[in-house]
């Protein structure tokens, strides 16, 4: 199926050069990248071909590598059963020049939350989006989590993001002071009863 | 002259009328708002009743569980899985064992396999029970809610016994189950279905055929088939704007073909196609199927261990799957890519909850508020699953 798809595309599609990605092992889903300028063409012509008529867009998911950030969108198609995973690599850019591709919001309202998340978690930007903004984070955000390199802010607003003891101190305090007050707290925490009496008595039981 | 031509401009013309403008107003419908199910807020612009315009901001909820995916060994991934959809933890569960073994290529025992299905079809039974009980809160209908959540009850009891805790099970594993299911639980489920089945029909009886309830939910919040594809709705919303789609039958997994079961879809009874009573339908419907299924599971359920075998450091094969299975909400989606370490490289969870709330600015314009409460529970949204 995959085969047919992408000679589909370099037919349809001038400078689509969609290439069949086979699994590295022999489990896993086969996927099909397309060159990123193309992709709203891409769409277009998968969505409205005869053939196999990807009338749905379940997600758009970005993944960061250390050369490329690599986009899937997962299609499907409810009157031919199909699922393809389409791809496309982008640069990764720097803060100030993030990588661009176009939208596909135009064909699939979907694809409106989707590349928003896409690009609150990983930073893409869309061209010609009509809403784009942040959606899971604040609007004032700084950094996209799901890169590999995100280091997280430590202050957001007034609020401490990223404390430098990660611990939960009152928690350690409050163990502490059990240990002060009431010698061992395993113990104590197994029965609550007045562990200075029946103490011996009550590890025999257990015996 | 500027007062004149201000009064110029608030009167406009309304068929052949000429009436007072009036301004928009914007209104903050959560995120503490019972009618929102959880942290959800939306900014809703108002003239006067009617809602012009609806916006959902998400994220009150946002724990950036991919993030912590990528830090966990797969096993330690589960319990992270059951805090997306609370009130389906074991479905979520499933579709992310699924998604393993599929890589790993791993056998679960049937026993294990029956297991699955009876615990997913029970979650799912909970499921639509908070639904049932919630919306008729939305409604103003109380009585049916403690009905419902008694019978939830008896569920989560169960599964409890099971797995030790009410909501995060944590009891579907990579290879099978947790821990295996007593005859007498056996008998009580059996027990439970007898019982169920003649309570959801009094339940449904009592508010999907109550007047007020019709008159509230039949033409209201309507999601065309056309407009279900344009936003990837999935599960019963999709199934109430009529698609017969049920990944159970159209993708199988599991041992899903082994059962014999109907795909309920919406048909315009009370309205038309695809509006809030339609979706209510078909979830009462479902829970029918899920009981015949609970019950075909529990005919065929046979003897053995229920834990296949999976090595004790699990290492995915470097490579990329994509899985959905079907949840009380909707399809489910786990796309794994994985670069044969401890660790998942990147596990991007579709949530279709996150989907259905980007429906609301399409079917908000036109709605009464009261209409808008009712289309929100329609859809039925679990705000852990949409900010995950």
């Amino acid at each position: 199926m995959h085969n047919q798809i992408a000679e589909f595309l370099n037919k349809r599609v001038d400078g689509a050069n969609a290439v069949v990605n086979a699994p590295v092992a022999v489990v896993g889903d086969h996927s099909i990248t397309v060159d990123s300028s193309k992709i709203y063409e891409v769409c277009v012509a998968l969505k409205t071909s005869l053939e196999f008529s990807f009338n749905v867009l379940q997600v758009i998911t970005g993944t960061d590598y250390p050369d490329r950030i690599e986009l899937s969108y997962v299609l499907a198609s409810y009157s031919k059963n199909l699922e393809l995973i389409l791809k496309a690599n982008l640069p990764r850019g720097d803060k100030d020049n993030l990588p661009k591709i176009n939208s596909v919001v135009s064909l699939w309202s979907a694809a409106n939350f989707q590349e928003r998340e896409t690009y609150d978690m990983i930073g893409v930007e869309f061209l010609c989006h009509p809403d784009f903004r942040r959606i899971l984070t604040p609007d004032d955000w700084i950094g996209h989590p799901l890169r590999k390199d995100y280091v997280v802010q430590e202050k957001y607003l007034d609020m401490v993001v990223d404390p430098p003891a990660k611990n939960n101190t009152y928690d350690q305090m409050f163990g502490k002071r059990l240990k002060e007050e009431l010698g061992d707290p395993k113990r104590v925490s197994a029965s609550w009863k007045d562990h200075s009496a029946g103490a011996d008595s009550e590890a025999k039981d257990g015996e | 002259m500027s007062a004149h031509s201000n009064e110029q401009e608030d009167k406009i013309i309304l068929g052949d009328q000429e009436v007072l403008k009036s301004d928009l107003l914007t209104l903050n419908m959560g995120p503490q708002h019972p009618a929102t199910h959880g942290v959800l807020r939306v900014e809703i612009k108002t003239d006067s009743e009617i809602v012009v315009d609806a916006i959902p901001h998400l994220g009150y909820l946002h724990r950036c569980f991919e993030k912590h995916a990528e830090n966990l060994d797969y096993r330690g991934i589960i319990p992270f899985v059951d805090r997306m959809d609370y009130l389906g933890a074991m479905s979520m569960e499933l579709g992310y064992a699924l998604t393993i073994e599929k890589m790993l290529g791993t056998e679960v025992p049937k026993r294990a396999e029956y297991i699955r299905v009876l615990v997913a079809e029970l979650q799912r039974i909970a499921s639509h029970l908070v639904f049932f009980g919630t919306y008729g809160i939305d409604l103003g209908a109380f009585t049916v809610f403690l009905y419902c959540f008694e019978d939830r009850e008896e569920i989560l009891r169960l599964f409890e016994e099971l797995s030790g805790a009410r909501m995060l099970y944590n009891y579907i594993w990579i290879g099978g189950v947790w821990n295996d299911i007593t005859d007498d639980q056996l008998n009580r489920i059996k027990k439970f279905c007898d019982r169920f089945e003649g309570e959801l029909k009094k339940y449904h009886s009592l508010v999907g055929e109550n007047k007020i309830f019709i008159g509230r939910t039949a033409n209201v919040g309507v999601i065309s088939e056309q407009m279900a594809y344009d936003y990837g709705a999935t599960g019963p919303v999709l199934r109430g704007s009529g698609v017969k789609w049920d990944l159970r039958k159209n993708r199988t997994y599991g041992i899903y073909d082994k059962f014999d079961f109907d795909v309920p879809v919406g048909t315009g009874e009370k309205g038309v196609v695809g509006d809030c009573w339609d979706r209510y339908h078909v979830r009462v419907l479902e829970m029918f199927e899920s009981l015949k299924i609970v019950r075909q599971a529990l005919d065929g359920i046979e003897e053995g261990p229920v834990m296949g075998k999976v090595p004790k450091i699990i290492k995915v094969p470097a490579g990329e799957i994509y899985m959905r299975t079907e949840c009380p909400r909707g399809e489910l989606g786990y796309h794994l890519i994985s670069d044969g370490g401890k660790t998942p490289y990147r596990l991007k969870v579709k949530s279709s909850c996150f989907t259905h709330v980007s429906m609301l600015p399409a079917i908000a314009p036109g709605l009464m508020i009261a209409d808008l409460v009712a289309s929100i529970g329609s859809i039925d949204i679990v705000l852990g699953e949409v900010d995950r």
